[in-house]
């Protein structure tokens, strides 16, 4: 400790650090305590006014450069999303109206060829009509002429094997 | 063997003078600024702080390298200490907890890899960390300036710090002597964890590096001394090995620092919070 001001020799070092650590040779304490304080202050402002804003101030642009760029990317995916889903929309509504127009011209034929078919089988039900009217109508005279037949050969049975005509009458009630 | 002693791991910590500068004079007691070896290394590794960060600090969005490495170090104090620790509350001492690190880190790095301390007429690195001076100015510099800001921003408030609550009267009193002394300790223990952690270190590497040089040495007087070499071998394996454990120990020493400054400041930031 006998160091105070004027031990300031290589022999008062040497002796002090023979003695034990020559960190406890004070007579340097001043000197370095002075000049950590000066580095320190010189250096804190250096660090203050230049490097942590420099550097910090870069990480925090980077940081919302990065959040910039993906809430971008974020909303040109939403605005890719949406023209797709706009497309997809619109290619389902071009579709049904393919369909429609499709079922429409469908339902069209159909509904012409049920009236052609109509109008074909009324007439085609019209000439059955008529033709079987005049089937009958052949039937019943053709009919009518068997039982003419019929009573004229009865008539010419009888007549024969009775040597009498029977009367019409009497005809009528034989057959029935 | 020799005239002086061939072991003396203390030399490296010896203070020599190269530049004079005139003492001042401040009320009768001499203040002497003169550069030592000590000073010396001291002023190249702040000085080299300043270029490393005006040289890296180019504030590109795509970082190169050198950007990067010197953005990861600011990563260590804002990502790793001041945020977890303290929270967005302790932006404004990132300044001072950056300064911190960034010198005991580059002083410890310098006391293993840069021989500056030659140049003072040193045969080895000069370790500023292990000046008691040196670690204990920057412990008190760390304590002071939390103590005062925990004035400022609570007032006397703060020195409800030292009342531990529900201890009734007499368990209150006497608690109070207890979380003084720990916490006036602080500085203390701040100054002897960076003091010790530098001087053993150095001093181990330089004993062994003692045994390589007298085992050699010793081997050359031929015959059964050539064993010697086998102890001389191993003691230069012992440094590399050491070389490599000194650097972490100095990134660590750095950090832990630097941490506990960050936890200092947590109690006064976040006063009455945690407690």
């Amino acid at each position: 400790m006998a160091n105070e001001t004027n031990a300031t020799t290589e022999a008062a070092g040497h002796a002090a650090a023979s003695g034990g650590l020559p960190q406890f040779d004070f007579q340097w304490w001043p000197g370095q305590i002075v000049w950590v304080l000066i580095v320190f202050v010189v250096l804190l402002a250096y660090m203050r006014l230049f490097a942590v804003p420099k550097l910090g101030g870069t990480i925090a642009a980077r940081d919302a450069k990065i959040a910039d760029d993906v809430a971008q990317a974020r909303q040109l995916k939403a605005e890719a999303d949406a023209q797709a889903d706009a497309a997809a929309a619109e290619r389902a509504q071009a579709r049904s109206a393919a369909q429609k127009m499709a079922g429409d011209a469908r339902a069209k034929a159909r509904a012409e060829i049920d009236k052609a078919l109509a109008v074909e089988e009324a007439r085609l039900a019209d000439v059955a009509a008529v033709s079987d009217a005049a089937i009958a109508k052949a039937r019943d005279k053709a009919m009518g002429n068997v039982a003419g037949i019929a009573q004229d050969t009865a008539q010419a049975i009888i007549a024969k094997l009775t040597g009498k005509a029977a009367t019409a009458a009497e005809l009528a009630t034989a057959k029935g | 063997m020799a005239e002086q002693p061939a072991i003396d791991p203390m030399h490296q910590f010896l203070i020599h003078k190269m530049v004079e500068i005139p003492p001042v004079n401040i009320g009768g007691f001499l203040l002497d600024l003169s550069i030592t070896n000590s000073i010396f290394t001291l002023l190249v590794g702040a000085a080299l702080v300043m270029v490393f960060l005006a040289l890296t600090a180019r504030g590109e969005i795509v970082p190169n390298r050198a950007q990067a490495a010197a953005e990861a170090l600011y990563g260590i104090i804002d990502n790793v200490l001041v945020t977890p620790i303290i929270g967005a509350g302790g932006r404004p001492y990132i300044p001072f907890i950056f300064t911190l690190f960034m010198l005991i880190l580059t002083l410890n790095l310098m006391s293993v890899v840069l021989a500056v301390g030659n140049i003072g007429g040193q045969h080895w690195t000069f370790t500023v960390t292990a000046q008691l001076a040196v670690t204990a100015t920057l412990a008190v510099i760390t304590f002071f300036s939390v103590f005062i800001l925990g004035f400022i921003k609570h007032g006397p408030k703060f020195l409800s710090l030292f009342w531990v609550p529900g201890m009734g009267i007499v368990g209150g009193i006497l608690m109070v002597f207890i979380e003084m002394i720990s916490y006036f300790v602080r500085p203390v223990t701040l100054a002897m964890r960076l003091f010790g952690n530098m001087l053993g270190g150095h001093v181990v590497m330089s004993l062994f590096g003692s045994f390589v040089v007298g085992l050699g040495i010793f081997a050359l007087a031929g015959g059964i001394a050539t064993l010697g070499w086998i102890g001389s071998g191993l003691s230069l394996a012992m440094i590399v090995a050491l070389t490599g454990l000194e650097l972490v120990v100095a990134v660590l020493q750095a950090f832990v620092f630097a941490a506990l400054t960050t936890v200092y400041l947590n109690e006064v930031v976040n006063f009455g919070h945690g407690h």
